[in-house]
């Protein structure tokens, strides 16, 4: 089976300064790859990369014609802006509907479908500000269906999220999984990688492992990527415990 | 009730007076709505930089003696331009660059205006504003220029809607960027050259900010933040104007007065937002 995303020795320098090097995998249709790293691993660089946001020194990204959603990190989004959860979600179709051209029923009917596949058409009319953190997370894997995107790259999902929702989220992950849906996530969380994703990209500027979680995972791996700093409890050894941070990249959003 | 109406209808017999209330109904509407931006934005100081950075426009057009409206036109969208692109250069932060940039033109703008004999009269108008000596011309000007301005607000509503709200998702979806940024500078440049007879360089951050927070605070949606602080600016130009007439103070100043007070009200007792339902909901939850 043909890859759907591929990177080939891709370099990013961001401000004089190397946010990504040299860094090649490549992802299958329909897999669900956690990327894992420090703060400032490169793991949102990466994703910039990928949608052309930031543009590569050396090397490629190929997405074979597929088009990617972006979910935004939460604590970089202003909530209390006047908008709906449906006015959200319609930000998705925004490609789609054109220039200079208004949003057709067509357009109303896949966003509340886009909605209803989330969990969170109750809430189309509610002001983004009056929503949880979970369902505000919802809302923009929502926009990005919307958006009739196939692969998803999640920006740190489940920072400043109750347990509760990030198994709501994981579940949807699950439904999108049906649907060959491919999803790239960025986290901090090594154990939920570990447990609930098809493949494991170990990032510190450097692709330091990637492959099925358990064998990306070893205490040199870790160790290259944290310096001994990870939280990591495998079924037969515990690695050594530094001062992690657990909700960085300016995750102390509970608002 | 026939007072009332006698009351409204007075200033109504002098041609100069429909003209100013004229001219402050569009320029207290198409400020709220780009001011809508403004707000949402953070960039209370880039409007109030933009407008005091015309005035060397402004000044020269008075040398050349040609209509004003030319050289702050002309002035307010190269400075729209120039600290746009410095900021984006990123070697200094943004508000460094606004305020080395604003405070320049100004300096030069003042030096312009003090060859001048009548100098202090006419800062004094450039300042403040001179809302009763709008003449017809004028008001065409700010007509076609308003209209300029909310047709591009509406007929993009939904580009500079995301470009706004997630410019990662505005790059996702490919739209250009660093356009719509530009094109949104250059209508704030707009609304501010727009307003600059009536209600003056020092108080335009004003008519751009204070309807726009207005409404804000009582809105959930950015279409309905655009019409309420339309309605509020409409409003706040046209009593400002009045009680300026009646009272005899300066136009420009009444204006944003009536502005702020609508703005407190909307502070205290806005429904969703006001500070006393704030203060007084968990102690009625408590209760309850």
């Amino acid at each position: 089976m043909p890859a759907i995303l591929e990177v080939d020795h891709l370099t990013v320098k961001y401000n004089g300064k190397y946010a990504l090097e040299d860094v090649s995998f490549s992802v299958q249709e329909g897999e669900r790859v956690a990327i894992v790293g420090p703060n400032g691993a490169g793991k949102s660089t990466l994703f910039k990369a990928l949608v052309g946001l930031l543009h590569p020194t050396r090397g490629t990204t190929n997405a074979n014609g597929a088009e990617f959603g972006y979910v935004t990190q939460r604590s970089v989004v202003d909530w209390s802006f006047p908008v709906t959860v449906h006015d959200t979600v319609m930000m998705g179709r925004i490609a789609k509907i054109g220039w200079l051209r208004w949003q057709r029923p067509r357009d109303r009917e896949i966003v509340r479908r886009c909605l209803a596949q989330v969990g969170m058409l109750a809430y189309a009319n509610t002001q983004i500000a009056e929503l949880s953190g979970g369902q505000q997370q919802r809302v923009f894997i929502a926009r990005a269906l919307a958006q009739e995107a196939t692969i998803l790259l999640m920006d740190e999902p489940f920072s400043g999220v109750d347990a509760p929702s990030t198994e709501a989220i994981l579940e949807i992950l699950d439904h999108l999984r049906d649907q060959n849906v491919t999803v790239l996530v960025s986290t901090h969380d090594l154990n939920l990688a570990v447990e609930r994703f098809d493949r494991l990209a170990l990032l510190n500027r450097q692709m330091i492992a990637y492959g099925l979680p358990h064998e990306a995972i070893t205490p040199q791996s870790l160790a290259a990527a944290y310096g001994g700093q990870a939280l990591w409890q495998g079924e037969d050894y515990a690695l050594v415990v530094g001062d992690i941070d657990c909700c960085g990249e300016g995750g102390h959003n509970h608002g | 009730m026939a007072d009332i109406i006698d009351l409204l209808v007075q200033p109504l017999r002098y041609p100069f007076m429909i003209r100013a209330l004229l001219a402050s109904l569009m320029v207290g509407t198409i400020c709220a709505v780009v001011g809508t931006y403004v707000v949402l934005r953070g960039m209370a100081f880039f409007g109030d930089a933009l407008a005091h950075a015309i005035l060397p426009g402004v000044a020269i057009a008075y040398l050349l003696q040609v209509n004003l409206f030319w050289g702050a036109l002309i002035m307010g969208l190269l400075t729209a331009v120039g600290i746009g692109y410095v900021s984006e250069r990123g070697q200094v932060k943004e508000d460094t660059a606004i305020g080395v940039i604003f405070a320049a033109c100004f300096a030069l703008g003042v030096a312009l205006l003090s060859t001048v004999q009548t100098y202090s009269v006419d800062l004094t108008h450039i300042l403040f504003g001179n809302v009763l000596g709008v003449s017809g011309a004028d008001l065409w000007l700010t007509a076609g220029l308003g209209i300029l301005t909310l047709l591009a607000v509406i007929l993009l509503y939904k580009e500079l809607l995301v470009v706004s709200f997630d410019p990662i998702l505005a790059a996702t979806l490919r739209l250009p960027l660093n356009l719509l940024n530009y094109l949104l500078l250059t209508l704030i440049a707009l609304a501010v050259v727009v307003s600059l007879q009536t209600v003056g360089v020092a108080l335009m951050v004003a008519m751009l900010v204070t309807p726009a927070a207005t409404a804000y605070l009582l809105t959930r949606r950015l279409w309905h933040m655009m019409v309420v602080g339309a309605a509020v600016g409409a409003l706040s130009s046209v009593a400002g104007l009045y009680l300026s007439f009646y009272i005899n103070v300066a136009s420009g100043a009444a204006v944003v007065l009536v502005c702020t007070f609508f703005f407190i009200l909307a502070f205290l007792f806005s429904p969703s937002r006001g500070a006393i339902w704030m203060w007084l909901r968990p102690r009625l939850a408590a209760k309850a």
